[in-house]
């Protein structure tokens, strides 16, 4: 498929605040990203079958009251569950960051679409919201959105106050379901330090298939290097944000 | 009948052993404040729902709803069964647990209930039940000597605010039986007349009893308009005409005649003014010297300034940029938290509705606080009803912090300040930028187009009973008794569904025009547009309400937030409306525009208001008032006590340096700066901290830089926003006070790559009250401090050719109350000015951060030595044989912003490699914050400062000077476009990490760096 058939579909509404940061960073790369409010697709749900890749952007749904993401995560389940279901079936691509990343777990679709949750994101460790830029370690895994970055160390933003994974059950089981997840190549992307108490310090997973992936960090605020925080490494040049991008709809050319 | 169920949402077995950050943080405050010892503490959050019809499996239902099953579990008032309680009190090392009960008082805002309730109306089981949410707390305690009236105190001290909430003392058993839901039970009473034909000690106490806060010749003009009329006026119109004449909606102090004149006796250096008329500050000063720039510099970038929400300038190609800052002190006062808040969605609300309306984009904060330390450590008790300041200052941030991150507005810039002088009234400066096409649907956006026969809509919350009196509330000091309906909450997630509505709702050109309902309500907002069209009819009974049970003078004045109110064409009103539900937010008609002249307001069709637009907005007179400056006739500080202090380690720079680096004013609040989330929008070029990668970015940035390119304006644009504030100054001179505020703003935006001649300023002056009273000795003095201030701001924007395009005043900061001993105490803010600087960075090549590069640069002090004066204030605080002594260094403006010109130009040729104000703690400081976030260090050549001036040289502080480092291969054509202007070189920058003079240590970089961060902690 060309580049310029390929329809990408980025979420907004409900508190979400990132939707432009988003749609800008596939843009970017040539494609046509559609900001769409979660209602519209709601009135309208057969336009995911002619999209490629789903976005659930970073910000605030419902204000993160009840658990971050959760609310959201009800939302797209009650309403819009069957069509997700098939965009999944159709192995079509999904991508959460931040708060999108907390409603795909919510929701069921990571770290193993449709089964019970092994797995959560909750307070951070220190107990608050963080912004700070981190290094991060990508890593060999199967995940689509990270194909050119494997085993590369990147920086990237954190900004959330709950970014903690923790998995189900005692600490054998939690063992067991890190294994799981790490032996079928789903641990995408590490922290090289502890930044917020996260398990193993994971910072981003995929599903089996690597077409799913959540992340806590935000590449789509790293995809010009005049946003490093470093001001030496300041210019015109694409960050390394936009790779994750890049990786995406570079998966739908090859695959659609 | 009804049904109350109360749900309990517990960590489960696997996450029940750890206390959490927030747990311990509140058994430390218990310790630290309180002397409580607490052994166990548990924190559970709760929520109670109402229904009319039994729901059996809400156990269920909850459950999808509330817990996470990863790490929650849920109890439920249905399952009669505590045993398992039981065993999880005792794991968490609980033997006989008391327990706080917190919940919201009936009526307040709940975002936690609002939430909830959204989530089980999700449910299919659910959808078609009528349910109530309403959120609490609980908190399991144990400790020493705990009894229920120290864990009330204890609960009221930290846990709840008595104007919001109701805390019980309960048996652990005992809270899921006789549940009861806190529903408001108001009766509205009809409009009435009141009776102003009584003598005048009678209307200053219905003055009072109504919360009008008139005067009295303000009362006897509206007496007079009523007799004309041959009635009186009804409740309705009084509490229109109060609020819309309230010092916080009216400004009567700056447009007020004033004659201002001075002691023969002024200190030497301070700058006679002579004998003023000024016919209105506002007036003459401010917009005087914006109109007179437009004029003289013939800019032409100027689109919108002083009429609207918000000032509007053209600083991009693409498009209009919009800027605004307000205060919200006296609510932040009474709820720290729901003050600053409201205070953040209040100023995005004003961009929001400028013109057709503005994106926002970024956020700025500036706080005035007191510390508890000072109290504290000196022995010194703080009158009664005081809050203690730490947990102000707690409240203040993270009211700014749920404000901006849940609203997806990056917080950019801003400033802690303390003072003691602000434990009485914390200051809360709130403001945003905002982008707006420069024409949409054919029609400039920056204009407002109400018309005659639009329908009036009010979008976004509720009316409820909460922020009644806000306006005149803020326009009186701060004493006991004040109702508690003052006090209000945020709800960020409705303003941020309302904000994205009406953004949508103007590209797709639904509505003719909008403002946002702030003080004073639909009395101001609809008050306001009205005059455009020159009138409108309102039916209260049509306005969305929070719950039954509101009278007509409430609706027409409450100042429920998260409201903005339209002006939609007939035939647009359906799609407006039907827009506004698919985005789920509530929308309803109350009026028309009319062209009738007055303001028509009927409920029920009965009318219960009927006055003259010209009477409410132009009949008022100036206010005459008395201004005189003698530093003399300063009222006693309230604080007497002499405090002991060390005396300075003599020429121990390093000593001195470390010390001055964990002031207040000084050292790093970085762990509250990076709970704001000051990137999101993926615009923010100069972050408010920077260095280098290896020390992990912890040096203060000058100013905040947004890129506009993610906005849609250009690729190589951006914008710098930045703050200047000096209240310490005020007791010395305001006028030298502003004119620092201002050099600080400026110099701080020039110093990140801002073109001074593409720069914009907003004014917010924070002042004690100038209205004379008895209880009010040195108002004289302090209006004459507001001349010399706002004098200040014409002298020194005229001569930077800079205009103000927009700006606050607050003028009633002063606290009234009582010491345990019964005497009376008053404390006033210092005066305070915020400027606020907007300037045009006109290519990122320009932009330039703070913190040293490279090793072997050259670093220059650009500015004068000013080793003469004896103004270093951190020295002062800090030791008691230092005293700051009159006269301090003035600015030449004129060749002041000749200088900022020609560091522009070396900015944009690139010439500079790193660039950094000189402020609080002086010379030496800004030196060590320049190395100290970076691997490179300094070592000092200043072999030709004499010894015994070397103090004066490091720590004096004053405007206008830089410090910078410059490669020296560019050091000629460095030094060519300064030729003229005072520069100084001071040193070479090495790799060392260290600050040193020539082979004497200062200190390391490590070393400054902990000192300045010593506060700061649990990041990573």
């Amino acid at each position: 498929m060309k580049k310029s058939e390929i329809k990408v579909i980025v979420l907004t509404g409900d508190g979400i605040n990132c939707e432009t940061e988003t749609a800008g960073a596939f843009r970017d790369e040539g494609v046509s990203a559609t900001i769409m409010h979660i209602q519209d697709l709601i009135d309208n749900p057969k336009v995911l079958e002619t999209a490629h890749i789903l976005a659930l952007p970073g910000g605030f749904s419902f204000g993160d009251e009840i658990g971050s993401g959760q609310i959201l995560a009800l939302k797209l389940k009650y309403s819009l569950g069957v069509e997700l279901k098939k965009f999944v079936d159709d192995k079509k691509l999904v991508i959460g960051i931040c708060n999108g990343f907390q409603a795909l777990v919510r929701l069921g679709l990571l770290p193993k679409p449709f089964e019970a949750r092994t797995m959560t994101l909750t307070h951070n460790r220190q107990g608050h919201f963080i912004d700070l830029w981190v290094e991060l370690n990508v890593g060999e895994s199967c995940c689509v959105w990270t194909k050119t970055l494997q085993q590369k160390s990147i920086s990237l933003p954190i900004r959330h106050g709950e970014g903690k994974i923790v998995f189900a059950g005692n600490s054998a089981n939690q063992m067991a379901i890190y294994e799981t997840i790490l032996s079928g190549g789903q641990v995408a992307l590490t922290y090289n330090e502890d930044v917020n108490g996260s398990y193993q310090k994971i910072a981003g997973v995929c599903d089996p298939t690597g077409r799913i992936f959540g992340l806590m960090p935000h590449p789509e605020a790293a995809v010009s290097n005049w946003l490093n925080p470093d001001a030496k490494s300041k210019n015109g040049s694409a960050g390394i944000g936009a790779e994750f991008f890049k990786n995406g709809i570079n998966y739908c050319e090859a695959h659609f | 009948m009804s049904h109350v169920y109360r749900i309990e949402i517990f960590p489960n077995l696997d996450n029940l052993f750890l206390n959490t950050q927030n747990e311990e943080s509140l058994k430390n405050w218990f310790l630290k404040y309180m002397d409580v010892k607490i052994t166990a503490f548990w924190e559970v959050k709760t929520f109670l729902v109402e229904t009319n019809t039994p729901i059996p499996q809400i156990a269920d239902l909850a459950a999808e709803v509330f817990t996470d099953t990863v790490t929650e579990c849920l109890m439920t008032s249905i399952d009669k069964n505590q045993t398992r309680l039981f065993q999880f009190l005792k794991s968490k090392g609980f033997n006989k647990p008391s327990l706080i009960d917190v919940a919201f008082r009936p009526g307040v805002t709940d975002n936690s209930a609002h939430a909830a309730l959204e989530a089980l109306k999700l449910l299919p089981a659910l959808a078609n039940i009528e349910l109530k949410v309403s959120s609490g707390v609980m908190y399991f305690v144990e400790g020493e000597n705990l009894n229920s009236d120290l864990l009330v105190k204890m609960a009221y001290e930290k846990l709840a605010n008595s104007l919001l909430h109701k805390v019980s003392i309960v048996p652990v058993t005992a809270r899921m039986t006789d549940l009861h839901f806190p529903n408001v039970t108001i009766e509205a009473n009809p409009s009435k007349t009141i009776d102003l034909d009584v003598d005048s000690k009678i209307l200053i106490k219905m003055n009072q009893e109504n919360c009008w806060a008139l005067s009295l010749a303000e009362i006897e003009h509206i007496k007079k308009y009523f007799i004309a009329l041959k009635r009186n006026p009804t409740d309705v119109e009084m509490e229109i005409i109060a609020q819309s004449w309230s010092e916080h909606c009216k400004h009567k102090i700056f447009s007020s005649e004033i004659t201002y004149s001075e002691s023969k006796n002024i200190p030497a250096g301070v700058k006679a003014l002579g004998d003023l008329k000024i016919n209105g500050i506002f007036k003459s000063y401010i917009r005087g010297a914006t109109l007179k720039i437009q004029e003289e510099r013939k800019i032409p970038w100027l689109i919108s300034i002083f009429h609207d929400n918000a000032g509007i300038v053209r600083f991009d190609d693409n498009i209009d940029v919009c800027i605004k800052v307000e205060t919200h002190n006296s609510p932040s006062a009474l709820d720290p938290y729901g003050g600053a808040l409201t205070g953040i969605l209040g100023v995005n609300r004003d961009i929001l509705g400028v013109g057709l309306g503005a994106k926002p984009i970024a956020n700025t904060n500036v706080f005035c606080l007191a510390e508890n330390n000072y109290f504290a450590n000196n022995q010194i008790s703080l009158p009664l009803l005081l809050k203690n300041p730490d947990r102000i200052k707690e409240g203040v941030h993270q009211g700014v912090q749920d404000g901006g991150n849940k609203s997806g507005i990056p917080t950019v810039n801003g400033a802690f300040v303390f003072d003691r002088d602000y434990v009485g009234k914390p200051l809360v400066y709130c403001g945003t930028i905002g982008v707006m096409p420069k024409i949409e649907n054919n029609l400039p956006t920056c204009n407002k187009g109400q018309r005659p026969g639009d329908l009036i809509v009010m979008a976004g919350g509720r009316i409820g009973k909460d922020g009644i009196h806000g306006a005149t509330f803020s326009s009186m000091e701060l004493v006991d008794g004040v109702p508690s309906s003052v006090v209000q909450i945020g709800d960020p997630i409705t303003q941020k569904r309302l904000g994205d509505f009406l953004i949508e709702a103007r590209t797709l050109g639904l509505f003719n025009s909008v403002t946002d309902n702030g003080a004073g309500g639909l009395s101001s907002s609809v008050g306001e547009m009205a005059q455009l069209t020159d009138g409108a009819i309102v039916h209260l009974e049509k306005a969305l309400v929070k719950y039954p049970g509101l009278s007509p003078f409430e609706l027409m004045v409450s100042e429920s937030q998260e409201r903005m109110t339209f002006s939609v064409a007939i035939e647009k009103s359906s799609a407006f409306l039907d827009l506004a539900k698919r985005r789920s937010v509530e929308a309803s008609i109350i009026g028309e525009f009319t062209d009738s002249g007055v303001l028509d307001i009927r409920y029920a069709g009965i009318p219960v208001a009927n006055i003259s637009l010209y009477f409410l907005h132009e009949s008022l007179l100036p206010m005459k008032l008395e201004a005189h400056f003698d530093l003399e006739k300063s009222s006693k500080h309230w604080v007497t006590k002499k405090i002991t202090k060390p005396k300075i380690p003599v020429q121990d720079w390093g000593a001195i340096l470390l010390t001055i680096l964990r002031s207040p004013n000084i050292r790093s609040h970085e762990h509250l700066v990076r709970r704001y989330d000051h990137e999101v929008k993926a615009a923010t070029i100069v972050k408010p901290y920077t260095g280098s990668k290896e020390i992990g970015f912890s040096a203060p940035s000058d100013a905040g830089v947004i890129w506009m390119k993610p906005h849609g304006g250009g690729a190589d644009n951006a914008l710098a926003i930045s703050c200047g504030i000096n209240p310490k100054v005020s007791r010395f001179d305001s006028y030298l006070m502003a004119e620092y505020a201002v050099d600080e703003a400026v110099r701080n935006a020039v110093c990140v790559g801002a073109n001074p001649d593409e720069m914009v300023l907003v004014d917010n002056y924070c002042w004690p009250d100038p209205i004379p009273s008895a209880k009010n000795p040195d108002a004289e003095l302090k209006l004459a401090h507001l001349v010399r201030a706002s004098k200040a701001l014409y002298d020194i924007s005229l001569s930077y050719g800079m205009p103000f395009v927009s700006g606050k005043d607050s003028m009633k900061n002063d606290f009234i109350g009582k010491t345990k001993e019964g005497e009376t105490v008053k404390i006033s803010v210092p005066p305070t000015l915020l400027v606020t600087a907007m300037g045009r960075v006109p290519s990122l090549k320009c932009i330039t951060t703070s913190e040293v590069k490279n090793s072997d640069s050259i670093m220059y002090l650009i500015g004068e030595d000013l080793t003469q004066y004896k103004c270093a204030f951190e020295l002062a605080e800090f030791y008691e044989d230092y005293e700051v002594t009159y006269p301090f260094p003035n600015l030449d403006t004129t060749k002041q912003i000749e200088l900022y010109r020609k560091m522009h130009q070396a900015f944009c040729q690139e010439l500079i490699e790193s660039s950094h104000d000189i402020s609080d703690g002086g010379l030496l400081l800004a030196v060590a914050e320049k190395i100290m976030g970076t691997v490179f260090g300094v070592n000092l050549a200043l072999s030709d400062i004499p010894l015994v001036q070397l103090r004066e040289f490091f720590f004096n502080e004053s405007a206008g000077r830089f410090i910078v480092t410059v490669n020296p291969k560019n050091k000629l054509k460095f030094l060519e476009i300064l030729k003229g202007f005072a520069v100084r070189e001071l040193g070479v920058t090495t790799s060392s990490g260290n600050l040193q003079m020539g082979d004497t240590p200062i200190a390391t970089g490590a070393e400054c760096l902990s000192n300045y961060k010593y506060l700061v902690e649990g990041l990573v």
